[in-house]
């Protein structure tokens, strides 16, 4: 059979599926689809309104304006572009050697190769749709205040074709080597150093300016260090330079300039495409059939030819979580179920492994911005800021590792729900080992960030305290949802999800994100307010509404609490498996 | 027309399948038996290509599945314990998928369909999405697409399971007919008395090692007991346990 013939039957099986689930999508609640789309276009009106505004006031540079907007494009498309090699990384380790529908085409009479390139289209797809979603504000900001025409658009949107391209065929080649010459097991340890090294290597070039030097008005100077900081960016070996030159030259009208990119971008990804799927010809059947032949070595290089033998048996966490007398034992043994679970599922941690590589960037870049005393309203402005980056950062993790405990527990639910104390007490314990982690990680950058930010002690305590309520609020959010709208896929256990990350694309996952938003709206607005028409940095004067704010973020933090977990411990009762 | 030349796959240290060697003819049903973790799924897996042997070979219908696996892959069906469906399709939805990818007319892939249907008895279920089906109805569903090219040979893994007696009966008899009328079966059981009923021979695998084969009176000659196979199959893999046993260096 072939390719086209093999791609055109499969299109047509998943455009009828698209369209039954879209059916099924309009016969949820009116007012959940409403909350969810208010929050979409909040989002896009915000972002718009915010790069927007950051744009309007670099164009006030005499001279300089332009330059900035440029090279912001370059900066924002050089993070996309290796967020994207990364989520692609992610999401085709599962696509290619854990998808239950690739195995089922690989028995088929179909070429390998062609399994690879639909799954290869598949991660793509998944992993690309996301970005374009994000950044549809801060292109159409962008274009505003360049006063492009609508062409611009149309052609922004043909350059991200082939942009999106590129990093799936690096993802996918990287993510083929691994698993054909690596052991499943050395996977983690792969995956982790390289990870590692992108966030060593982006400690030691991003280096953000000194926004002191923005307070002394010496803006010029400060704009200098920001594009010589910068300048990593501009290598033009980057696709996310050619994507940024195409754009920036159709929008300064240079339509041959912009033409001449966007042809070097096409041709090169092309190339990619054809190098990851010229290796999948090699590589991706024996490193499926690797893949799958657990407890095997595959690495071929002598000297690390030994076998290496993996320590079974870890008795750390039992005799860890045994220091706690006062926990219940079948509470302890579903901890140690579900951390070991964690840990052995590489699709698991490796993006939690992403997320703290993120968050240690972040709080590395905090030391370059100096809190400066003299500008009150500045000052709690980047307060809050880093509040407000902090607790979306917790509520990502929450509705990505949390909110599917429930679901994923799938058909294993009737052996965790048999057990004498039922369902609530497993609820109970997801909400207490997720909010005992989300406590010491939100503890641990907030107390990092107020010190690397010297904050005034009576702002890193509010701060302190506002996230120990958060962590708790945005778990019981998490596990609540996840329990009352879960995700469990359908059929056979072979159709059952056991991929979090699916089972966050649905509706309920969707669902919990905006509520953790809402919430964090809620809080972070309710701290600002008497901080911001109050006294700025200093506590003295009027402490009542930063009380009265405390008495709110806390009764709200309850109520986040309680409501879910309530309807969903009261759902447990009824649940039948 | 299904082969097996000294087949063996390790996984590490463990020999999951050992120095297979089988030739099932056309139209043979041939049981596969085995205790737990014996190494049928990863004999199946080998001989539907889904993995790579170790070293030996397997053939199907005399071409390799490793180097000629496109060949093999279109004359042979694989049925697995858990099969993979689009839960958002409709039963008739996938057949026409499924033919279309073996290359089937239109005309062909809808007259074959209403039969297998009626064969097993999916009428009603034709136009329900098959998300809402039950497990007995898409195992069933599972069969009958399996079938719709008309395979030469059909590897089947626990076909029974969840199957009430009446979709059991027509799955065997199926699998019964289609043996006579020249298709190979290749099915892998826990379920001995469907081994006895159906099977035209019997393969016993434990430990990976293939420790009998051959038709029920030759196994029960083998195993020195008379009567049913379950005796015979006790006997065979006990035997087999001890002998491990005592050549096991102390």
């Amino acid at each position: 059979m072939s390719t086209t013939k093999f791609f055109r039957l499969l299109i047509g099986v998943y455009a009828s599926m698209a369209r039954r689930r879209l059916g099924a999508v309009r016969k949820r609640s009116r007012l959940m689809m409403a909350v969810i789309g208010m929050f979409v276009l909040g989002y896009w009106v915000c972002g718009y309104l915010l790069f927007r505004g950051g744009f309007a006031f670099l164009t006030k540079f005499p001279g300089l304006g332009g330059l900035l907007m440029d090279r912001m494009m370059y900066v924002f498309f050089a993070f996309l572009f290796l967020m994207l090699i990364f989520s692609n990384m992610i999401i085709g380790y599962s696509t290619l050697f854990k998808n239950p529908e690739t195995q089922w085409l690989l028995t088929l009479p179909v070429r390998h190769v062609d399994v690879f390139r639909w799954k290869l289209l598949e991660t793509t797809l998944l992993a690309s749709w996301a970005f374009l979603f994000l950044s549809a504000p801060f292109l159409l900001a962008y274009g505003q205040v360049r006063h492009v025409g609508g062409w611009f658009y149309l052609k922004a949107f043909l350059l991200f074709l082939p942009f999106t391209m590129i990093p799936a065929a690096i993802g996918s080649l990287v993510i083929l080597v691994i698993t054909r010459f690596l052991h499943r097991r050395m996977f983690k340890w792969a995956l982790f150093g390289l990870g590692s090294a992108v966030v060593i290597a982006a400690a030691y070039f991003i280096k953000p300016m000194q926004v002191a030097e923005v307070q002394h008005a010496e803006m010029i100077s400060a704009m200098n260090q920001l594009l010589h900081n910068s300048r990593l960016v501009l290598q033009p070996m980057l696709p996310s330079y050619w994507v940024a030159s195409s754009m920036i030259a159709w929008g300064e009208g240079w339509g041959g300039r912009g033409l001449f990119f966007f042809l070097v971008l096409l041709s090169n990804a092309f190339m990619a495409v054809l190098v990851s799927v010229t290796a999948s010809r090699r590589i991706f059947y024996e490193g499926w059939t690797c893949n799958h032949s657990q407890g095997q070595w595959h690495l071929g290089w002598g000297m690390l030819g030994e076998e290496i033998h993996v320590r079974r048996g870890n008795r750390f966490l039992d005799r860890f979580l045994g220091l706690w007398p006062w926990m219940h034992p079948s509470t302890r043994a579903l901890m140690v179920k579900d951390i070991r679970v964690f840990w052995r599922d590489t699709s698991q941690w490796s993006q939690f492994v992403i997320f703290f590589g993120l968050l240690t960037l972040y709080v590395l870049n905090l030391r370059n911005v100096a809190y400066e005393w003299n500008s009150e309203m500045w000052a709690s402005f980047v307060s809050f800021l880093n509040l407000g980056a902090s607790s979306m950062t917790l509520a990502t993790l929450t509705t990505r590792f949390v909110f599917p405990q429930f679901s994923m527990e799938g058909r294993r639910l009737w052996i965790v729900g048999m057990v004498p104390y039922g369902l609530k007490r497993v609820l109970m314990e997801k909400f207490w080992l997720s909010s005992l982690w989300s406590v010491t990680i939100t503890l641990g950058l907030t107390i990092a960030s107020s010190f690397m930010l010297r904050l005034p002690a009576w702002m890193a305590v509010l701060f302190t305290g506002t996230v120990v309520w958060m962590s708790f609020a945005l778990c019981g959010i998490a596990v609540g949802i996840g329990a009352l709208f879960p995700n469990f896929g359908t059929g056979s256990t072979a159709n059952r999800y056991d991929n979090p990350a699916k089972i966050v694309s649905g509706f309920g996952g969707t669902f919990c994100f905006v509520l953790s938003m809402i919430y964090i709206s809620l809080v972070i607005g309710a701290e600002a307010l008497p901080v911001y028409y109050g006294y700025g940095t200093t506590f003295e004067g009027r402490p009542w509404g930063l009380v009265v704010a405390w008495i709110f973020v806390s009764l709200l933090s309850l109520a986040a609490i309680a409501l879910p977990m309530s309807l969903a411990l009261k759902k447990m009762e009824a649940l039948e498996m | 027309m299904i082969r097996t030349e000294h087949l063996t796959k390790a996984f590490g240290d463990v020999v999951a399948v050992k120095d297979l060697n089988l030739d099932i003819a056309s139209g043979e049903l041939f049981a596969f038996l085995g205790p737990n973790g014996a190494g049928k799924t990863t004999t199946i897996k080998l001989l539907t290509g889904l993995l790579k042997p170790t070293s030996g070979r397997a053939l199907v219908a005399g071409y390799d599945i490793q180097r000629q696996s496109v060949e093999a892959r279109r004359l042979v069906s694989y049925v697995p314990d858990l099969a993979f469906l689009y839960d958002k399709l409709e039963p008739m939805e996938f057949m026409t998928f499924i033919g279309q990818l073996y290359g089937m007319e239109h005309d062909a892939i809808a007259r074959t369909s209403e039969e297998l249907f009626e064969l097993f008895d999916l009428r009603e279920a034709r136009s329900k999405l098959i998300e809402t089906l039950s497990h007995g109805t898409r195992q069933r569903l599972v069969i009958a697409a399996a079938l719709l090219h008309d395979p030469q040979a059909i590897i089947v893994d626990e076909p029974m399971v969840g199957l009430d007696p009446r979709s059991a009966r027509v799955v065997k008899n199926v699998l019964k007919d289609r043996s006579r009328a020249g298709c190979t079966v290749f099915l892998s059981t826990h379920t001995l008395q469907v081994a006895e009923e159906l099977a035209d021979r019997i393969g016993i695998l434990n430990h990976g090692r293939l420790i009998a084969v051959g038709t029920m009176d030759e196994l029960r000659k083998a195993s020195g007991v008379g009567g049913a196979l379950e005796d015979a199959f006790l006997t065979l893999t006990r035997e087999e346990e001890q002998e491990e046993v005592e050549t096991r260096p102390a």
